[in-house]
């Protein structure tokens, strides 16, 4: 089992950063490694249960489950259903928090998943730096925000 | 049921801000309100269980009993007991999360308590202020310099 915890400071009001994250079928709109994205069936991007579909820049397809969505916790929870790279029992979690000192953002975005025998640190390496903090750094440009300060 | 939430970014990474703060008996060390403390009945600080008895700068006198404590999730929780607030059922949590993005550390103070309605809103702004804002200063003040 691969756990992997990464987070930033969003130097923005966690009511703006919410706005952009809660739509599961948004991510196509600012992350750099999505390339296009629906949700299935036609249901509503903040139906719990719904699932997007959608391809990276390569090409690659998969599929996403959302698992929980709260307004009140500014969080939610998402599964992988289908996938080409080799992430199994995939769960992620995503939760902002108001840093009241500042107005500002904490963002922290994590999961916990197997893989085949040897891809451990590779898969923990792509998914930590090329998903998550691309994903920061992507948000961050697509909000109009600095790039990360030591606060 | 009246509740504060502060919370803030300290540029240190959170074992070191952590070390500063678990030690239930040493407010004074690093809270600037706080002049003197000690844990009754020669207890170990980090005794779930245990009570500081503690003075402000100002010359009050508070009592509080630690409910938890945990150095796998970095949080404190405790009680009042004794104090010259007009409030009941006070707890509050301290709780650190690392921010891998810079080694540095979120830091929130948490406290629920019951309260007149007349009282709550200097309450709230009181504690969120002076003590929970207030100390987090102070660590910023002391760990600016990284």
């Amino acid at each position: 089992m691969v756990k992997i915890v990464k987070s930033t400071i969003m130097e923005a009001p966690v009511e703006a950063v919410w706005e952009v994250l809660r739509d599961f079928n948004g991510h196509d709109r600012w992350h750099p490694a999505v390339a296009d994205s629906h949700i299935e069936r036609g249901q509503s991007s903040d139906k719990v249960g719904c699932v997007r579909r959608f391809h990276l820049v390569d090409g690659s397809e998969l599929r996403e489950q959302l698992l929980t969505l709260s307004d009140a916790d500014m969080a939610f929870t998402y599964c992988l259903l289908d996938t080409p790279v080799p992430l199994l029992n995939y769960v992620a979690h995503v939760r902002l928090t108001p840093v009241t000192d500042g107005d500002l953002t904490f963002w922290e975005w994590e999961s916990r998943f197997d893989t085949p025998a040897g891809e451990e640190q590779r898969l923990k390496d792509m998914v930590s730096e090329q998903i998550y903090q691309a994903g920061f750094e992507a948000v961050r440009a697509h909000m109009g925000l600095a790039p990360a300060s030591t606060a | 049921m009246a509740r504060v939430f502060v919370s803030s970014v300290i540029d240190a990474p959170a074992a070191k801000v952590w070390e500063r703060v678990r030690d239930f008996n040493a407010l004074p060390r690093w809270h600037p309100r706080i002049r003197d403390s000690r844990i009754e009945n020669g207890e170990p600080s980090d005794k779930i269980g245990c009570v500081r008895d503690f003075h402000l700068q100002n010359g009050d006198r508070l009592r509080e009993k630690l409910l938890g404590l945990s150095d796998y999730d970095m949080f404190c929780t405790y009680t009042i007991l004794e104090g010259p607030m007009p409030l009941t059922n006070y707890i509050a949590t301290l709780r650190l999360t690392p921010v891998s993005d810079g080694d540095r550390t979120f830091i929130e103070w948490t406290a629920e308590f019951d309260c007149a309605p007349e009282v709550e809103g200097d309450l709230v702004n009181g504690i969120g202020i002076n003590v929970f804002q207030g100390g987090f200063d102070a660590l910023k003040r002391h760990f600016g310099g990284r």
